[in-house]
């Protein structure tokens, strides 16, 4: 499984990552690894430290990730993009639209 | 339901095995052929196309193996033809040969013809599937190229000077979810868009035909690149589901300014080479791609530059920079400047970049839609400057003289914070456009329109001097300034009046600009405009000589804070 989810539910926290390469292949495990949870006020971590490649349809699975997040009251930090991660994101300028740390 | 009869081949050297096997499948309805050994067996394969083939292993000549291996390749993946292993050799081994080489299934002896009748119906239920699939498939392909060829009718057929922009597109399926448009505008600047939608295929490529719309209907219209990224973005933000989206380039290059008006979103870093490939600038995102937030950013910003009219601006989507090779490396942004500086030394951009691509990917199919843009910064302006008409003078004398009343008069006066946010231009030529339809010569007007707007913006409600605009540095400067005084501005006007007077087979608008400014000394500077000539590379007057050039007459008055043009059009015999 590449797509792990992790709730921590006494920290409010939900721990999203994706190991390897996240791209289109994933789109199903990707939604279904927060769609059920629908708590008010959590801390949706999104950990990329171990994506190595990402493409664009991986940018717009992120897009809906947030819109779920911002449904349920929650807040999305993106956390510890490797490099190659981090330019595509910035390519698509998604620090103005979200954390990313 | 009647069944349809089908055609089994067996391979099997022992003649009663085959007897009872032929028995059992005819039972099952089947027409059954006889093979003895394996070179036969696919003789006979490709002599009758069977449906079904039951195969032995131990056989003389060729064995089961070898045999499969050879009909599979035969039918390649056009056609399932289930193969059956039938054996009497019950090792790991056996089985593990049978499907390397290309079996289907086996079936190891002893087994009841209940066993048997079932190993054939169940092959026989996942072959009917796989035809299914099959034709399904076919059919959708089918639809797709029809549609594919309909949709780059719309979309590329109709891009402005095709011969003169180039482009790579290698779409990775039929659809390609990557755009290159190129047009026209009214004032002959040229507008260029690289788009890239999410993804690849059917799904990315619906919201070509909306953005390809919106990017020629504006741009006709004379609006700038700010408000037609801004359209998109708002167009696509309604039209597209949350994941998908569109990274896109767009550059307005202005030959006449000598200048490119730049805007990123979401696409890699966009180039401006010289004529000898030298990197000269690169324009890297400042927007996140189209589609996402409802309305641009409030810092979003197009970046200004200036340009020699040798340069070129590249734009490049990520399937070329994210390409990759068997070992998994990416193509990369130094591979990709490489191949682009070399390319463009040796003009042939295009075909090097494409050449380095395929030498580093060896064939790995691609993932993404690989694309470029690159378009050059001259000889946009011929077409612009060469349609003036003046009235017959016969005309002239018939229908003028008796200073006939306008067919329609039209006036704008746009005040204080107005200034910084409408451009009029676009306002005046909708209207024009719905009173007198569309037409070739209104682009001069537009030019003559806008010139003049500006002019009385910039050097009366403003009061920027163009000495500023001497020197390249400076007319960044000039811009910089500008945008200053705009943001502080709260008081002044320009009044926009139009007249049209029509003629048989033309038309003369009558032009007056007025402006709150402090008006200049009309002669001083008429003099000095004129020691200058058009081509001598002054980057100021030069509006104004475009304008007089265009204009059938020009006229300075009220010390300057006002101007009335004549522009004069006629339909060539």
């Amino acid at each position: 499984m590449t797509v792990k989810s992790t709730v921590k539910t006494e920290e409010n926290k939900v721990i999203i990552s994706v190991d390897d390469r996240f791209d289109f292949s994933l789109h199903q495990q990707f939604r279904d690894s927060y769609s059920e949870i629908n708590n008010k006020g959590q801390e949706y971590i999104l950990d990329l430290s171990n994506t190595k490649y990402m493409d664009s349809s991986a940018l717009g699975m992120i897009l809906l990730l947030k819109d779920h997040v911002e449904m349920n009251a929650s807040t999305l930090t993106i956390s510890n993009p490797s490099d190659t991660v981090s330019k595509i994101l910035e390519i698509a300028q998604f620090h103005r639209l979200m954390t990313i740390k | 339901m009647f069944s349809i009869e089908r055609l089994a081949l067996i391979v099997d050297d022992s003649k009663t095995q085959c007897l009872v096997l032929s028995k059992l499948l005819e039972e099952e309805n089947y027409t059954v052929i006889v093979a003895n050994d394996g070179a036969s067996g696919v003789q006979k394969y490709i002599k009758h196309k069977p449906d079904l083939v039951l195969m032995d292993i131990n056989m003389p000549i060729m064995n089961g193996f070898e045999a499969a291996r050879q009909i599979k390749n035969l039918s390649g993946t056009n056609d399932l033809a289930p193969l059956i292993f039938i054996t009497s050799m019950n090792t790991d081994q056996a089985y593990i040969d049978s499907v390397d080489s290309g079996g289907d299934g086996i079936l190891v002896r002893p087994f009841s013809p209940a066993v048997f009748k079932a190993k054939i119906k169940s092959i026989q239920r996942i072959s009917n599937l796989y035809q299914q699939v099959k034709s399904l498939q076919q059919e959708q392909q089918q639809d797709a190229e029809l549609a594919e060829k309909m949709m780059s009718e719309v979309i590329e057929s109709r891009n402005y000077a095709l011969d003169r922009v180039q482009v790579i597109k290698k779409p990775a399926t039929i659809f390609s979810g990557d755009i290159q448009l190129t047009a026209l505008c009214p004032n002959g600047d040229i507008h260029v868009l690289l788009g890239d939608f999410t993804g690849h295929g059917l799904r990315s490529s619906i919201g070509a035909i909306p953005v390809t719309e919106t990017f020629r209907a504006m741009t006709k219209k004379g609006f700038s690149v700010i408000d037609i990224i801004a359209q998109l973005n708002k167009q696509l933000n309604q039209l597209l589901p949350a994941d998908l989206f569109f990274a896109a380039g767009i550059v307005c290059i202005s030959e006449h300014e000598k200048s490119a008006y730049i805007f990123n979103a979401g696409l890699p870093d966009g180039y401006l080479f010289n004529n000898k490939g030298k990197i000269k600038k690169q324009f890297e995102s400042t927007h996140p791609p189209l589609g996402i937030l409802p309305d641009l950013l409030p810092d979003a910003k197009v970046e200004l530059i200036n340009i020699d009219l040798s340069d070129h601006v590249v734009f490049i989507s990520d399937g070329i920079i994210e390409a990759r090779n068997e070992q998994g490396e990416l193509f990369g942004v130094e591979r990709f400047e490489h191949a682009a500086t070399e390319g463009i030394a040796e003009n042939n951009l295009v075909s090097n970049v494409e050449q380095y691509l395929a030498t580093f990917c060896r064939g790995v199919p691609q993932e993404d839609d690989i694309s470029l843009v690159a378009a050059p910064c001259n000889n946009w302006l011929k077409k612009v400057v060469s349609n003036r008409a003046s009235i017959p003078e016969e005309i002239y004398q018939e229908e003028f003289n008796d200073k006939s009343i306008p067919a329609w008069s039209w006036q704008l006066k746009l005040s204080g914070k107005l200034l910084k946010n409408v451009n009029p231009i676009p306002m005046i030529m909708n209207q024009i456009n719905d009173i007198e339809g569309a037409g070739e010569h209104w682009h001069s007007l537009y030019t003559i329109l806008t010139e003049l707007f500006v002019n009385s913006l910039d050097h009366g409600v403003l009061g920027l001097s163009s000495s500023l605009k001497q020197s390249a540095e400076g007319f960044s400067q000039f811009f910089h300034e500008k945008a200053h005084r705009l943001e502080k501005l709260d008081s002044g006007y320009v009044m926009i009046s139009l007249k049209y007077f029509p003629f048989t087979g033309g038309g003369r608008m009558e032009i007056n600009i007025k402006d709150s400014g402090k008006g200049f000394d009309i002669k001083q500077v008429m003099q000095k405009n004129q020691s200058k000539s058009m081509d001598s590379g002054a980057l100021s007057g030069r509006g104004i000589e475009l304008v007089k050039q265009l204009c059938d007459s020009l006229t300075f008055v009220e010390d300057g804070t006002s101007v009335i043009a004549n522009f004069v059009w006629q339909i060539n015999q």
